[in-house]
């Protein structure tokens, strides 16, 4: 399995893609400048765009090489060579995984550098009214990196019962939206203002609130931008969650492609 | 190969003459369509996914862009009526999705009340934003001044004031609580707030406003004084500014920054003709702003 995770390393390094994303990284030197736009918190909004690009960044990347590599893999044939090799299926897929998802923390570590780097200048230069708590910017961008991780494994999960890339891209990032407001649907559902609301519907609602992912969870920003405390205990619920969640993903991935018939 | 290249020669030809008069209808475009319609608080949550906090920032902006580009032409002579409805629509739609963003406080605070006069609209949202901004001693600041200064409400603008000294942990707050208490010396008050304003304004738009009004109370101080000096001498309140100024209480003449003329009403208050803001131009596209506005 590491060899196939050093492979999908090589072959991302090999697409450029790392270099493009370098190339999109250079949106940061113009940070510190849109930044002074701001009145009142300019190290906030330079906060603000930085963490936004690096979620953006690997938005993309996730929804782009989670949704593909396997189709990709599949389309170009390159599966009957590598599964005629001693390798199960399933540890080709959970290194394709892997590859894909140690890709994207080596790319949020050299963007989180990057960040701290931008804010520090501008922090340098319009001191704000409360410390940049570091600590929390780099929670906020690790719980990023979870939170695309988690979409990656939605990716290939979509990616094994898939024909074409149009299914793996198209409902990631439709999962990615859903995730996102799960938590709000759940909270109007079960507030007085969902009283007219059909029993039928809630039932739904709650259903899907357990079924999709919830991104909420992960959205460290407004901590981060503004310094506010994080609580422990939510931390560990969210990287339990994250565990349980991508396991259970994968496994679900592993048993489909297991099965899939290759032509 | 000539053939392609005779095609993307003609492409580009064809660019240059375009993008000159696209540029300019983008440039003059009507700043209320430049503002821009903007959807409800619970869809810009879904669309915004998890860049709440940048959707927020960027209709802060906007707002922000939209307005300093108002002032400009305001310099330039052409006073145009900002679309202060869309304007605190936008502000209020920020702090939903992010409750956090000092910019959208600060700014409805500097328009709602001098400009709008929705005094309490302008407190709601400091006491909407005084919920998640805890440690922030600018919010009851500003909600104290609204309180004593717009809404003579001076139990509540001392309670604010209160909580802006316990916070900022200077006395400053307490004093100016102590102040706020009595209805006198309300201009010197204003005058203390704005030229606060002013000196921590970085923002070049937002401090030529803050310093327009400034100069405007700063001059109706001047009459303030001039008019006192005169009861003390004369015995009277004088029934115009003319008289303050013939007596030799007031020299140089007042002069209005927003075009209007300083005079006394019966009670001996200073008032302006413009009410502290710039004449509205009426033309034709104006006109259509207007109902613009209207329908929001």
């Amino acid at each position: 399995m590491t060899t196939i995770i050093g492979i999908t390393l090589k072959g991302i390094f090999r697409d450029r893609v790392f270099q493009g994303i370098m190339v999109t990284a250079c949106a940061f030197v113009l940070i510190p400048g849109l930044a002074t736009l701001s009145m009142r918190q300019v190290t906030e909004l330079s906060l603000t765009l930085t963490l936004s690009l690096i979620s953006f960044i690997m938005l993309m990347l996730s929804v782009f090489l989670g949704g593909t590599s396997l189709w990709k893999d599949i389309e170009r044939r390159y599966t009957f060579s590598v599964l005629g090799l001693p390798l199960s299926r399933q540890g080709y897929l959970l290194g394709r995984f892997g590859g894909t998802a140690l890709f994207l923390l080596l790319v949020a570590v050299v963007l989180g550098i990057a960040a701290g780097a931008v804010v520090a200048f501008t922090a340098s230069v319009h001191p704000p009214d409360r410390p940049i708590v570091w600590g929390t910017v780099a929670l906020c961008i690790l719980f990023d990196v979870l939170k695309y991780i988690l979409l990656i494994a939605v990716a290939f999960l979509i990616s094994t019962v898939s024909t074409s890339f149009f299914l793996p891209v198209f409902g990631t990032i439709a999962t990615f939206l859903a995730g996102g407001v799960t938590q709000q649907v759940y909270e109007y559902i079960h507030s007085p203002a969902s009283k007219n609301l059909s029993p039928i519907m809630k039932q739904l609602a709650t259903g899907l609130y357990y079924l999709l992912p919830n991104f909420s969870a992960f959205d460290l920003k407004v901590n981060a931008i503004y310094g506010l405390p994080v609580p422990a205990n939510g931390l560990f619920l969210t990287v339990a969650y994250f565990v349980v969640y991508v396991g259970l993903l994968l496994s679900f991935s592993a048993a489909i492609f297991s099965r899939r018939e290759m032509r | 190969m000539i053939k392609t290249a005779s095609v993307t020669l003609i492409g580009l030809i064809l660019y240059g003459i375009l993008i000159l008069p696209f540029t300019t209808y983008l440039h003059n475009k009507p700043f209320v369509e430049k503002l821009g319609y903007v959807p409800s608080v619970p869809a810009f949550k879904t669309i915004a996914a998890d860049q709440k906090e940048l959707v927020a920032a960027s209709l802060v902006l906007k707002v922000l862009i939209y307005f300093g580009g108002l002032v400009e032409k305001s310099e330039s002579q052409l006073a145009i009526p900002p679309d202060y409805m869309s304007m605190s629509r936008l502000l209020h739609g920020a702090v939903k999705l992010d409750p956090y963003n000092m910019d959208a406080y600060y700014f409805a605070q500097s328009f709602l009340t001098w400009d709008v006069k929705q005094y309490k609209l302008a407190n709601d949202l400091l006491d909407y934003g005084m919920k998640y901004r805890t440690w922030d001693w600018c919010l009851p600041f500003f909600a104290g001044f609204n309180s004593a200064f717009f809404l003579k409400d001076y139990a509540a603008a001392a309670g604010y004031y209160q909580r802006a000294g316990e916070l900022s942990g200077s006395d400053l707050s307490k004093l100016l609580a102590g102040r706020y208490m009595q209805e006198s010396g309300q201009t010197e008050l204003a005058i203390g707030y704005l030229s606060a304003m002013v000196k921590g304004e970085h923002n070049p738009a937002l401090k030529k406003n803050y310093q327009i009004r400034l100069t405007a109370f700063q001059e109706a101080h001047r009459i303030e004084v001039a008019r006192d000096h005169y009861r003390e001498s004369r015995g009277a309140i004088p029934a115009m500014i003319g008289q303050l100024v013939s007596g030799g209480f007031l020299s140089p003449p007042p002069r209005d920054p927003y075009g209007g003329e300083f005079y006394l009403e019966g009670d001996g208050k200073v008032a302006t003709t413009s009410k502290y803001a710039f004449a509205k131009v009426k033309n034709k596209s104006l006109k259509n702003a207007g109902d613009v506005n209207e329908r929001h």
